[in-house]
């Protein structure tokens, strides 16, 4: 477990790639300053036997704290991933903004997914949303690549790459 | 609706009254099996009854309470009366009914109702089903609508062959409570390729003070068959806690479709802890419409069981948490079968310190290929006492599907207010307006008089929200 807290004003990105090492990820992080900011943007790949299972917790101890958790899973082979989120707003954070998405991406049949993207809203000036999928590739996308010309193996890849880089390029 | 009489009224919650409490029997407070006993003698069940009562005690005793949600300490089975029957007898006609009694259904409404829109009415006071009727053009066609208790008498082996299929007696500790002391509730069956196009509704009202109600509700919809079941809950507000705690099993044949629409409106000291539970089988339907506005503390979770191929599941949940409110909803839907697909929409709006929290579960079992399910939860905080909580849990273990789940929390949009009242509208008024936009797309699919209703008690409840 790791333990995070965010000082006053002060704003961390954090990013987290998971290769299939370790079964336990878990974060507690506190936004515990007026106006403090937190990026949390986690890479998972699994591939073969690969099992995780992830929480991570936020908490908005303060005015003006936002947070974005931005996940996104690449699930091959028999890899399984489970993923719990739990963002909290307590009480009296007014102006604060909370971000929680999870997309899994499954490439095998025998691959599996969890996401579990909870939300607990003490306070009503807020903002707070959450997203979740998971699933396979789009049929329709493949379909298009291909009749363009590119090999199954081609086509995924630039749909996987495509995938992750709505990632690196997120919202500031 | 008389809506100028109620919109002078200060207590929003209109259906407030109680009669005097009258028993033809009474089991003394808590539970053991003396009291379960009794309740099977006095009802002068069939002898595989009492078996399936004791068990259920039995397995009631054992079992924890739940490990989640809502903190249930305060409930005490010790104080409560498990088994409240006002009369001895059913009837058939509304006049027959007793005065106190039918009083009560008519300030609801429910005689008129009938009237007007209804194929069939059941109206359950505290324990027993007191009023049960079926227009004679369904009964011709072999639809079965009675009550719980009649159908264990009358249709046996139907009733054996469906009880405690869905919902084990074992699932969780209120199942089986409500398995050990159930009393009332609807049956209803509809032949094969049988359609009833206009709803069946039964009306449920706990009248006496501290008591449980514990109906049990079976719905069989045979091969392409269609029915809409309806069912309105509302209690007298009294300082000690009632209990509510109905288990309803639902099975959708092959092509068959059911829609259950469910408006609980309990007073603020009922505890509402019910188990409900839809089978769809191939190309069934099966379509919960949940409203949860009233209820010291709620759980439901109607959930869906997508067992046959191309099954489809659809629930639409509101919940509105009011002070001393907590409202833990949600639903389920569990693809069992390739080619199933679910929607989940819910929506919930807290005020005065009320709490909404909405739980829910997809599962998509291996081997359900081309299965698909959204889910949306909108949630709207109306002051800074209230809270609302998102508990989703998202299973996939087929690869080929695609599951999707989005929500939102937020208060009403200062711009949109701001709009509203450069146009005329006070505050009061132009929230009111917000919030019934908010929840339109799940009103709309209720029957009118519960949609009128529910605009009038959002209304109504803004009025004391803003100061």
């Amino acid at each position: 477990m790791k333990n995070i807290i965010i000082k006053k004003n002060e704003n961390l990105v954090l990013p987290v790639i998971w290769r299939g090492k370790k079964k336990e990820i878990s974060y507690n992080i506190k936004l515990a300053g007026v106006g403090s900011s937190l990026t949390f943007l986690m890479l998972l790949l699994g591939k073969k036997e690969d099992k995780v299972k992830i929480q991570v917790n936020v908490d908005h101890q303060n005015i003006e704290t936002k947070s974005k958790i931005i996940v996104k899973g690449i699930v091959d082979d028999s890899a399984s991933i489970d993923f719990n989120g739990l963002v909290k707003i307590e009480k009296g954070s007014k102006g604060s903004n909370a971000w929680l998405s999870a997309n899994l991406l499954l490439l095998s049949d025998s691959a599996k997914g969890r996401a579990v993207p909870a939300l607990e809203i003490l306070e009503n000036d807020v903002k707070a949303g959450h997203a979740t999928t998971i699933g396979k590739i789009n049929d329709a996308e493949l379909f298009y690549l291909m009749s363009r010309g590119l090999s199954k193996a081609k086509a995924t890849d630039l749909i996987v790459q495509g995938f992750l880089n709505g990632f690196l390029n997120y919202e500031k | 609706m008389d809506m100028k009489k109620s919109s002078t009224i200060n207590n929003q919650y209109t259906y407030g009254f109680h009669k005097p409490e009258k028993s033809s029997f009474k089991t003394p407070l808590g539970i053991n099996e003396k009291v379960v006993e009794a309740i099977f003698s006095y009802k002068n069940e069939p002898l595989w009854m009492r078996e399936f009562r004791l068990k259920a005690l039995k397995i009631f005793k054992q079992k924890k309470m739940p490990s989640f949600g809502p903190d249930l300490s305060e409930l005490n089975f010790d104080k409560l009366c498990f088994y409240n029957s006002p009369s001895n007898n059913k009837f058939r006609k509304w006049s027959d009914v007793p005065k106190d009694i039918l009083d009560t259904y008519n300030k609801i409404g429910v005689p008129e109702a009938e009237k007007k829109f209804l194929a069939g009415v059941e109206a359950q006071y505290d324990s027993e089903v007191i009023y049960s009727n079926l227009k004679n053009h369904w009964e011709k066609l072999g639809v079965i609508f009675t009550d719980m208790d009649t159908a264990v008498k009358k249709y046996p082996e139907l009733v054996k062959e469906y009880l405690g299929t869905l919902v084990s007696v074992d699932d969780n500790k209120f199942s089986a409570l409500n398995s050990a002391v159930w009393s009332g509730g609807s049956f209803i069956y509809v032949p094969k390729g049988v359609s009833v196009p206009i709803p069946l509704q039964a009306y449920f009202r706990i009248n006496a003070k501290a008591v449980g109600q514990f109906e049990r509700t079976i719905i069989v919809a045979e091969e392409g068959s269609f029915v809409h079941y309806i069912e309105g809950c509302s209690a007298p507000i009294y300082t000690n806690d009632s209990l509510h705690a109905a288990v309803v099993e639902v099975f959708v044949k092959k092509g068959a479709r059911v829609r259950y629409t469910s408006i609980q409106n309990w007073s603020g000291s009922v505890y509402n802890l019910v188990t409900k539970r839809m089978l769809i089988e191939e190309n069934g339907i099966g379509e919960w419409v949940d409203g949860n506005l009233g209820s010291k503390v709620n759980m439901k979770y109607p959930a869906m069981i997508l067992k046959g191929k191309g099954a489809r599941g659809e629930l639409l949940s509101l919940a509105y948490a009011g002070k001393n409110q907590y409202q833990d909803t949600g639903g389920k839907a569990i693809h069992l079968a390739p080619n199933t697909t679910s929607t989940l929409i819910s929506k919930s709006v807290s005020k005065n310190g009320g709490r909404a929290s909405y739980r829910g579960l997809v599962k998509i079992a291996k081997g359900a290929k081309g299965s698909s399910s959204h889910v949306r939860c909108d949630a709207l905080l109306l002051d800074d006492k209230s809270r609302s909580d998102t508990y989703p849990v998202n299973d996939v273990q087929e690869q080929d599907v695609i599951l999707g789940h989005e929500a939102s929390v937020s208060k009403v949009g200062e711009q949109q207010l701001f709009y509203l009242m450069s146009r005329g509208l006070d505050e009061i008024q132009a929230t009111s307006l917000i919030v019934n936009g908010f929840i339109e797309p799940i009103v709309k699919e209720l029957p009118l008089e519960y949609a009128v209703e529910l605009n009038r008690l959002i209304n109504l409840s803004m009025e004391g929200a803003i100061a």
